[in-house]
């Protein structure tokens, strides 16, 4: 009994883990931005897509396809980061919202016109199992888990020690000052974007062979479960965002074994609304930002 | 005021009362010229122009960005379909409760939700969709889940010893244009009233519109409330047009498309979102437009809103009225 | 000019973390009086303002108008019930509204009865519109703002602007007005303007002013009385004349 919920448990961590890296790049993306991007899951469906392309049509190993899907997503965040999101800083809240629904909707049809609306299988990726501490789990799922340490160690040098970091500090922080002292504020909105998306695009790529299907509508629901994790971390809030991604994926993994599987993909918003109906600031203090 | 010309004034017509009428009959004898899928067009533009003229009063005029439409739609559809499956009770009376049990959803749902901030607002008001489409599929015992509830009879009217069930896409026509028409009136008269300047005020100017002794939260709530009975009426109507319903019915495709007709049209005017509701769902639906492709073009066009077009068509109405009024 | 004050605010305080931005202060104004309150930058008189006003809560204190307890009311509620208006530092009107419907609009929550009725459609609605009308139209034409009536506010120039505001304030025959650093901005020409258009209000409406201001020479020539206050505190209450003669205050604003 404890054995199995120590699995569903650690279940919820790989998951977890997948939310905390789409997570994180949205919420930097609202640090620098002040946007809510609410495309962000389109990128996560966007590498997938990359990369299952990559396999299916040019029979490439998992690894190539990686790096394609992550790369193809970046070539199209940038078209969008120029066009869309650099207008967006200094705007209004509404606008980024409506901005980025227009983004989600052109993106997910077109690529249900390009390819087709049914689901697709994806070939590749490590799912043979692996023995870890006496059980079993896919080798992919501890790649899952050891890419996420990866990147949040990454994420926390890079803001703290490179230049880039500091200057998405200083943007995230007071906006204004960044231009006086001669930061080229869209310029960091630009690359944070970019990351951010990438980030989401990696996340979907390694999920994809413990998924298996892919299909263009995929990003949608990711975009609905990542929203309740960054509220809940705090906007902004690079650490909080880790540990509410990782309780989501732990309550949602529960949740679908003992309660039922078809309320899994509403713990998220379900515990949102909870949250802001009572506790309108959120779990995690959104002023410890970077 | 102008000044007066000394020679003989062209004769200068107003030509909006008889642009007005000409649209009226246009609208009355449409089924004798559109074929049944161009009036289908027409009505499910019509049946979403109710939802749109409640956003319209939430974003265009109060200056509140709500995603929730969908939802207090998805609700009024679920309880006419419930009321007339259940209990077999006449459309008008499903209608009611539809615009009645939307409205009352809205109060408990609205009071917490209009604490937060603009941002969180949006997010509250997108969960109410999600937590809207999740309960229509797990509460099988009342909505019987993914299968939805089928087999809603189509209205019927029973006065005194006459009874006409609408039965063909015509009468539906007809039937849906009345309920339209009402609503826009309904519209236009609170957008006429002193509550509608003071909605306005809390849209240019929250704090200032508060010094002036209009309590803006009750009022946001308020025009919640009533732009989710708007909703439900929709739904109600989509509801028995369709003669089904289904946890799809809470989709933020809905939502969207109301967002679209609203901004799009010009948010804030009660012509435009007419105009947009045609345009967007109408034209839309009668070109048998890809879904896909619908939902690109909307998609531009939000963007295209956004940053290029933030009055959407209204200007272009606005010179178009000014147009007929003066011939200039 | 006896007889219980129109406003009476007693040990108000207000914090910002450890910061006390007002810090035990009371006054007082009497019915018809003008009176002011200087200081230098910094010494909590917009944060009074906002706490007598309800647009912040304060920590401590008591604020009465006419001898009921508002403290804690809200800023539409104090401005309905309360009948006690005040103005902001940056003029703002309702831009999208023309400056009629601009002062309709601050004169509706006065004459119809509660939220529900200003959905009204019937002929009593009507009525009250057109009474607010009215008046409107009489303040344009007073402000000289008749030929750009049915413009938007927003358009506009920032002089015309203050003076939309001002009748605004006027609309609904209020007790008192609080004004916020009304000269602010302002144009040396339109100062007179703005002092006639007080003194016509305290005169002919008998509306009492308790008015923010940095123009010395406008306050000591409008202001009956004047209270001073410097870090929060309370510095000097006194006559025009006493204020400018007594030591503190000049310290205050010369020294640092």
């Amino acid at each position: 009994m404890l054995s199995a919920i120590f699995e569903q448990i650690v279940n919820g961590i790989v998951s977890g883990s997948v939310y905390a890296i789409v997570a994180v790049g949205m919420t930097m993306i609202f640090g620098v931005l002040r946007a809510i991007n609410f495309a962000h899951g389109e990128y996560y469906m966007l590498g997938t897509f990359g990369a299952w392309f990559a396999i299916e049509y040019f029979d490439l190993p998992y690894p190539v396809a990686l790096v394609i899907g992550v790369i193809a997503t970046a070539v199209i965040a940038v078209v969008v980061g120029r066009f869309v999101m650099q207008r967006i800083v200094g705007a209004p809240p509404e606008t980024g919202v409506l901005a980025t629904l227009g983004i989600a909707l052109v993106l997910q049809n077109t690529v249900i016109l390009v390819f087709g609306g049914g689901y697709k299988f994806f070939n590749g990726g490590y799912i043979e199992p692996v023995s870890i501490f006496g059980f079993t789990l896919a080798e992919q799922r501890v790649l899952i888990i050891i890419v996420c340490i990866l990147v949040f160690v990454g994420l926390e040098l890079m803001v703290t020690y490179s230049r880039m970091g500091k200057a998405m500090r200083a943007v995230s922080q007071n906006i204004e000052c960044c231009a006086v002292v001669g930061i080229d504020v869209p310029q960091v909105a630009l690359r944070t974007f970019i990351l951010g998306a990438c980030l989401a695009a990696l996340s979907g790529v390694l999920t994809a062979p413990v998924n298996v299907s892919v299909y263009g509508g995929m990003g949608e629901i990711i975009t609905f479960k990542t929203l309740p994790v960054i509220i809940m971390g705090g906007l902004g809030n690079v650490r909080g965002t880790f540990f509410a991604a990782m309780i989501l994926g732990i309550a949602e993994s529960l949740v679908a074994t003992y309660v039922g599987l078809q309320f899994r993909d509403t713990v998220g918003f379900a515990t949102l609304m909870l949250v802001l109906m009572w506790r309108p600031h959120g779990l995690f203090s959104a002023q410890a930002r970077f | 005021m102008s000044p007066r010309d000394l020679s003989l004034p062209a004769p200068r017509w107003d030509l909006r009362l008889p642009f007005g009428i000409a649209l009226a009959a246009a609208a009355c004898l449409a089924p004798l010229f559109l074929g049944n899928y161009a009036l289908h067009a027409i009505i499910i533009a019509l049946i979403f122009l109710l939802p749109a003229h409640g956003l319209n009063l939430l974003v265009g005029y109060t200056g509140l960005l709500s995603l929730a439409q969908a939802a207090f739609f998805g609700i009024g559809a679920y309880t006419s379909a419930l009321m007339a499956v259940h209990f077999g009770t006449p459309f008008y009376l499903n209608l009611i409760a539809a615009g009645a049990v939307a409205g009352a959803i809205a109060l408990p749902l609205g009071i917490p939700a209009l604490r937060l901030r603009a941002t969180s607002f949006v997010m509250c008001t997108l969960g109410f969709v999600i937590i809207g489409q999740a309960i229509a599929k797990n509460w099988i015992g009342l909505t019987r889940g993914d299968m939805g509830l089928s087999g809603i009879p189509k209205p019927y009217f029973a006065l005194g010893p006459a009874s006409f069930t609408i039965s063909g896409t015509t009468s539906f026509y007809y039937l849906v244009l009345v309920i339209a028409v009402i609503a826009t009136l309904a519209a236009n008269l609170i957008v006429r009233s002193a509550a509608g300047r003071n909605m306005v005020a809390i849209r240019e100017n929250e704090t200032l519109a508060e010094s002036v002794g209009i309590p803006t939260w009750r009022y946001k709530l308020v025009v919640f409330m009533i732009s989710a009975v708007f909703a439900g009426l929709g739904g109600s109507v989509y509801a028995h047009y369709l003669t089904v319903v289904s946890p799809l019915t809470f989709q933020m495709y809905y939502s969207t498309t109301m967002l679209i007709i609203v901004l799009g049209g010009g948010a804030g005017t009660i012509s435009g979102v007419v105009f947009g509701s045609l345009l967007f769902v109408g034209l839309s639906e009668a070109l048998r437009v890809a879904p896909e492709v619908r939902m690109i073009a909307y998609g531009l066009c939000l963007l295209a809103l956004v940053f290029w077009f933030p009055k959407g068509f209204a200007p272009l109405i606005d010179r178009f009225w000014s147009f007929l009024k003066e011939r200039k | 000019m006896t007889g219980l004050p129109v406003l009476e605010i007693s040990g108000l305080n207000k914090s910002y973390g450890a910061v006390r931005a007002v810090d035990d202060v009371s006054l007082h104004v009497n019915r018809g009086e003008i009176c002011g309150l200087i200081g230098p930058n910094g010494s909590g008189k917009s944060t009074f303002f906002d706490c007598a006003t309800g647009l912040t809560r304060p920590n401590a204190g008591t604020v009465k108008l006419d001898g009921q307890d508002i403290t804690g009311w809200s800023l539409n509620r104090i401005a309905r019930e309360g009948r006690m208006l005040r103005s902001f530092q940056k003029t703002v009107v309702f831009s999208a509204l023309d400056v009629e419907e601009n002062l309709v609009t601050a004169g509706q929550m006065f004459t119809f009865p509660g939220l529900w009725s200003t959905f009204g459609i019937g002929a009593m609605a009507r009525a009250r519109v057109e009474a607010l009308q009215e008046r409107a139209r009489e303040f344009i034409k007073i402000a000289g703002l008749w030929d750009v009536r049915h413009q938007p506010a927003g358009k506009l120039s920032g002089g015309q602007q203050k003076l939309i505001q001002f009748a605004s304030m006027l609309m609904p025959e209020p007790k008192l007005i609080l004004l916020d650093e009304p000269m602010a901005g302002i144009n040396p020409k339109l100062i007179e303007r703005v002092v006639e258009s007080i003194r016509f209000a305290n005169q002919k409406f008998g509306v009492s002013f308790l008015v923010i201001e940095h123009n010395i020479d406008v306050v000591t020539d409008i202001c009956e009385r004047i209270v001073v206050l410097d870090q929060g505190r309370k510095l000097a209450e006194g006559t025009p004349d006493e204020i400018v003669r007594n030591q503190a205050v000049r310290e205050a604003y010369l020294g640092g």
